[in-house]
């Protein structure tokens, strides 16, 4: 398609970003990492990117929630697509937030450690494929 | 008696009774020893008072004319459950005492009193407010700790694990092709174990937050039919990969039991995950839900390798599992039956289990049946609301 498109991952996990960061640059996309909440939004205003990947528990126990709150109040940052990948939901049952849940506004949750197959069709689905070379 | 000693210094009595010469009398030895002391000689004042200031202790007459004693202690129990009772009445008989210690109160004394016995029974009634006000503190402070340490297990437990498995997952997936057969394979097999290991971790924490009533509602009611409907349809895959059939015997209409929807969800899951899992090639499993007589019976039968006689007791115990060569090489946290018998205990259902080693298992669970129109719970929340 068009322009690359710039993926912002948002997680405390240096290991888990590279081997995200590995499958999606394998796939044409660019990706930047933010460690947190406040480096995830200088970052953001700074780049817009066409998607941003979540984190929920990063330095505060819900610091991702926060930070997705605070994304979809700013008027720069609030169209931009946000996937929540997190390992709680498989610990919490109970804890079902529906996508179109206006208090916390993501696009997507899916489970950590995330399925490639389907992370690529979500990206793809949400921001189009970079190139047409990088066959799934 | 005269060893035991207020760790504090006194504090606030509160006196509800008509009698002006019982208050003067109480207020003339308690603030003697030390008390704080107000008196009431209606019971509206009384409770009032009470609920403002929520005392440490409440004396209180039975019989008093407008609001009497017992509905004093009624109130008082129900709002400021904190404060300790002393009741004290004039005519004095054991159904009396019977009847106001069933409603809350913790003490009783009989008039006429001495002095000696007044102060007696108010220092028990203090030791027994700082004794009740410690073991809380002591309570917060433990659910505190297992609070923080189950946030820490669930993610410095499984961060690392999840790091380990996303690398491998991401390798899985863009090198089939490139890397020798037998690498694959291994990293496979490191896949399957870490799994093995998040589930664990996923079943103790399930069991953890069971035990501490933060996972299942017994309040809510949830559509069995669905949940059924909706765990067979996730397992199909699993089941068609191992040459197992999954059938379902539903009613058309909803069949509501007692409990929340994802510990009901997670109940039903484990049993067909189990009837899966222990299951043989070319084999079934029947899943039954149907109304009977005010209660619901679930039953989850499997064509798998059945459990022996003497194991059957044993079912839901932590970490049990039945091992012999049959079983061997199944992988499991041996924690499922045990977060099934946890629900079951939450919600008030139970379960019997017949098996014949070789041919197969069936699980037949009974649970509370809940209100189809949802008046039952709407109808507590109503109730909820007007006494709060």
């Amino acid at each position: 398609m068009s322009a690359r498109a710039d993926i912002l991952m948002v997680d405390d996990d240096p290991d888990f970003v590279q081997a995200i960061r590995a499958l999606l640059e394998g796939h044409g996309y660019q990706v930047r990492w933010a460690a947190d909440g406040d480096e995830a939004l200088r970052q953001a205003r700074l780049s817009r990117p066409s998607l941003i990947l979540l984190d929920v528990m990063m330095r505060e126990r819900t610091e991702g929630f926060f930070l997705l709150q605070e994304i979809r109040r700013l008027q720069d940052l609030r169209d931009i697509p946000v996937i929540v990948l997190s390992s709680i939901y498989a610990d919490c049952p109970s804890f079902r937030v529906q996508p179109e849940a206006d208090w916390l506004p993501a696009n997507l949750f899916l489970p950590k450690p995330v399925d490639p197959a389907k992370l690529l069709d979500e990206v793809a689905r949400l921001v189009g494929t970079p190139s047409q070379e990088n066959d799934r | 008696m005269s060893s035991t000693r207020l760790q504090e210094s006194p504090g606030r009595v509160v006196v509800v009774d008509d009698d002006e010469v019982m208050l003067l009398s109480c207020r003339e030895v308690l603030g003697r020893a030390g008390y704080d002391v107000e008196t009431y000689d209606s019971g509206e004042a009384g409770l009032r008072r009470v609920l403002e200031v929520r005392p440490p202790v409440l004396i209180v007459d039975l019989k008093m004319p407008g609001l009497d004693g017992f509905e004093v202690i009624r109130r008082v129990r129900s709002e400021a459950p904190e404060v300790v009772i002393v009741v004290i009445t004039g005519y004095a008989t054991v159904a009396t005492a019977v009847d106001a210690m069933k409603l809350g109160a913790y003490d009783f004394l009989p008039k006429p009193f001495t002095p000696e016995e007044l102060r007696l029974i108010v220092r028990r009634g203090f030791e027994r407010w700082l004794l009740a006000r410690e073991s809380e503190r002591l309570r917060r402070e433990k659910e505190a700790a297992e609070r923080r340490f189950l946030a820490f297990v669930s993610h410095q437990l499984k961060t690392p694990l999840v790091a380990v498995k996303q690398y491998l997952d991401v390798l899985a997936h863009t090198s089939r092709d490139t890397l020798p057969a037998q690498a694959m394979q291994w990293i496979e097999r490191s896949q399957a174990r870490l799994n093995e290991m998040l589930d664990l971790i996923h079943d103790w924490l399930a069991l953890a937050r069971i035990e501490r009533g933060e996972l299942c509602s017994r309040e809510a009611r949830s559509d069995l039919v669905a949940i059924v409907r909706r765990v067979t349809e996730r397992f199909s895959n699993l089941a068609t990969q191992a040459d197992i059939r999954i059938e379902t015997a539903l009613p058309d209409e909803e069949l509501h039991v007692r409990g929340d929807e994802a510990s009901v969800g997670v109940l039903v899951e484990n049993l067909v995950a189990n009837a899966v899992k222990y299951n043989v090639a070319g084999g079934r499993v029947e899943v039954l839900a149907r109304d009977e007589g005010g209660h619901v019976i679930l039953e989850v039968r499997d064509t798998g390798v059945g459990i022996p006689a003497e194991a059957i007791p044993r079912l839901g115990e932590e970490f049990f599992r039945v091992r012999d060569d049959r079983t061997r090489d199944i992988p499991g946290s041996g924690l499922g039956l045990a977060i099934c018998r946890r629900i079951l205990g939450e919600v008030g259902g139970s379960w019997t289990v017949e098996s014949t080693p070789g041919s197969g298992s069936v699980f037949r669970v009974t649970l509370p049946r809940a209100a189809c129109d949802g008046s039952e719970r709407s109808a507590r929340k109503h109730a909820d609301g007007e006494v709060s």
